[in-house]
């Protein structure tokens, strides 16, 4: 790898290259050369159909598996593990039933020491800001399937990773809630200034909340094209009536061959 | 109390559903016990092997308050009940968790948990006594025996049926072997744990009758046999429904017990704890 290559890895928080991920054997090829470099503070959505290799991408850059060929990096250093710098919220909340809202969220600070004072009052204001101040005690199984997204998000944040990885973090709950999520997921990205990447099989969803749409497709999984969102930000559901946004849709929809 | 009564019960009588039940399974078995009692008065049940139900009653009053002689026999037997279900359920545990942390251990093992899962504990009870020799310890010997089983299944079907999803969590988090260990499989294991508890418990009442029988010293299990090898069997009926009282007290105690211990499972317990870890964080918070 030669000097410019790394002064190029530097640059971006999230970077791969000629990354592959083959499973089973070598006979399913689950993400094939992806090449990508993702820039500080942007929001990415993967979008594409099962089998596409989404999900593969985002848990290679989470450190949870290992990358058959090619290599990312993040924050310029490469990835061979779980780390610090990035954190994952997956599509079902994942609490701990035994635990209050507030312990949930405490979570991630306990794997790395003792939890202080300071961290017991980042835990309760990240759960005021999700709009769970009240739930600070309740358990899991008190409270409903958007609350429980809520709390992971809370938990998500309290990692005080700057790279968030989010798999279909709201896909089993009802659209309204969904959408509701959504728009507070991208007021909260935006006040903390992390790079968030985003799995999604919606491709409105997708669009709306992105900088950049990465469309995926299939056997093998590969990032087909890279649509750049260029609407106005703070965005409202609205957006989502405009001519602009109905193109970029259709856009990634040929893509996908889906039209 | 009168009005929610009568608004919530059956308009043709002005009863609650409950005070309703509780009279009707009431008289179901006031009515059982008058056809028993006049069927041995008359002669139609056999009164040696089904006395009158007046003289189970007359029994019961006998050796609990005249004789006194059941509580020694009680005390004996269910101190034994508890030494072996709190021995075999250690061990279970313990065991347990170990398999099931041990992917090595596990594919070993397996063979020999369904022979021992096919094969009746209780055929062994005979040599476990010419091991021990007669005595206490033998019969707790055969009570872990009855107990171990099922605490140790659910402990390891428990440890290795962790939540894939948490465990990617918890890996994502850079949780270390035994942080997984204290704060994901072991509390997560817990409600299945407790269930095979209760099964254990079960299984020790049991398993102390059948020590009881092969040694007949002392304890419930011998009283029985005494009774009815001198066909009093109104004594031993006595002794019987004894057993099943004490099951019925053991089982609600197990119950309260799971509510404590797995409280997220249930409404209440999630209300009690949450208050109490809330008064906790503000004292922290003091701190």
């Amino acid at each position: 790898m030669g000097q410019a290559t790394a002064a190029q890895v530097s640059e971006a928080v999230v970077s791969g290259s000629s990354v592959g991920k083959t499973f089973a054997n070598g006979t399913v090829v689950a993400l094939d050369d992806a090449n990508f470099s993702i820039e500080k503070g942007s929001f990415i959505s993967l979008v594409g159909p099962s089998g596409c290799g989404k999900s593969t991408l985002l848990r290679l850059i989470a450190g949870l598996i290992e990358p058959t060929s090619g290599a990312l990096h993040l924050h310029g250093t490469r990835v061979d593990g779980p780390r610090q710098d990035v954190a994952m919220m997956f599509q079902r909340a994942t609490l701990l039933e035994w635990r209050t809202a507030v312990e949930n969220v405490l979570l991630p600070t306990e794997m790395r020491g003792k939890v202080t004072s300071a961290d017991r009052d980042r835990a309760m204001e990240l759960l005021k800001l999700v709009g769970l101040g009240d739930f600070a005690f309740s358990f899991p199984a008190q409270l409903s399937g958007g609350m429980q997204q809520r709390v992971a998000l809370a938990r998500l944040l309290q990692t005080g990773a700057d790279v968030l990885l989010l798999d279909e973090p709201f896909g089993a709950l009802d659209e309204f809630t969904r959408e509701r999520l959504n728009i507070e997921l991208l007021r909260i990205v935006g006040e903390i200034g992390a790079t968030t990447i985003f799995v999604t099989h919606n491709i409105s969803e997708a669009i709306f909340l992105a900088d950049q749409v990465y469309v995926m497709t299939p056997r093998p999984g590969r990032i087909a094209r890279v649509i750049d969102v260029p609407l106005a930000r703070p965005r409202e559901l609205s957006v989502q009536l405009s001519p602009e946004f109905n193109h970029l849709v259709e856009e990634a929809r040929v893509t996908l061959g889906a039209l | 109390m009168a009005a929610t009564a009568i608004s919530r019960g059956m308009p043709r009588s002005g009863m609650s559903t409950g005070m309703r039940r509780i009279l009707t399974h009431g008289g179901i078995f006031v009515a059982l016990i008058l056809a028993w009692e006049v069927g041995a008065r008359t002669g139609f049940l056999d009164p040696l092997f089904f006395p009158k139900p007046s003289a189970i009653l007359a029994s019961f009053w006998r050796i609990y308050f005249v004789q006194g002689n059941i509580w020694y026999h009680l005390y004996v037997s269910l101190g034994l009940v508890f030494a072996g279900f709190a021995a075999g359920s250690i061990l279970g545990i313990a065991l347990g968790s170990l398999v099931g942390f041990n992917s090595l251990v596990r594919r070993f093992i397996k063979p020999y948990v369904i022979v021992l899962e096919a094969t009746p504990r209780i055929a062994v009870a005979p040599l476990l006594i010419a091991a021990l020799g007669f005595g206490a310890q033998s019969k707790i010997a055969i009570i872990m025996l009855v107990c171990f089983f099922a605490p140790f299944i659910n402990t390891l079907s428990g440890v290795v049926n962790v939540n894939e999803e948490k465990l990617e969590l918890f890996k994502s988090l850079g949780a270390s072997k035994m942080q997984i260990l204290r704060k994901l499989v072991l509390p997560e294991a817990v409600p299945v744990i407790m269930a095979g508890e209760r099964l254990a418990l079960t299984a020790a009442l049991s398993g102390v009758l059948v020590a009881e029988f092969i040694q007949r010293d002392q304890g419930i299990g011998s009283l029985i046999l005494v009774y009815t090898r001198n066909l009093n069997m109104a004594s031993a009926f006595a002794c019987i429904f004894t057993l099943t009282i004490v099951g019925f007290l053991i089982f609600k105690g197990m119950e309260i017990l799971d509510r404590r211990i797995a409280f997220w499972n249930h409404e209440d317990g999630m209300a009690r704890v949450g208050a109490l870890r809330k008064g906790r964080w503000a004292k922290q918070a003091e701190a």
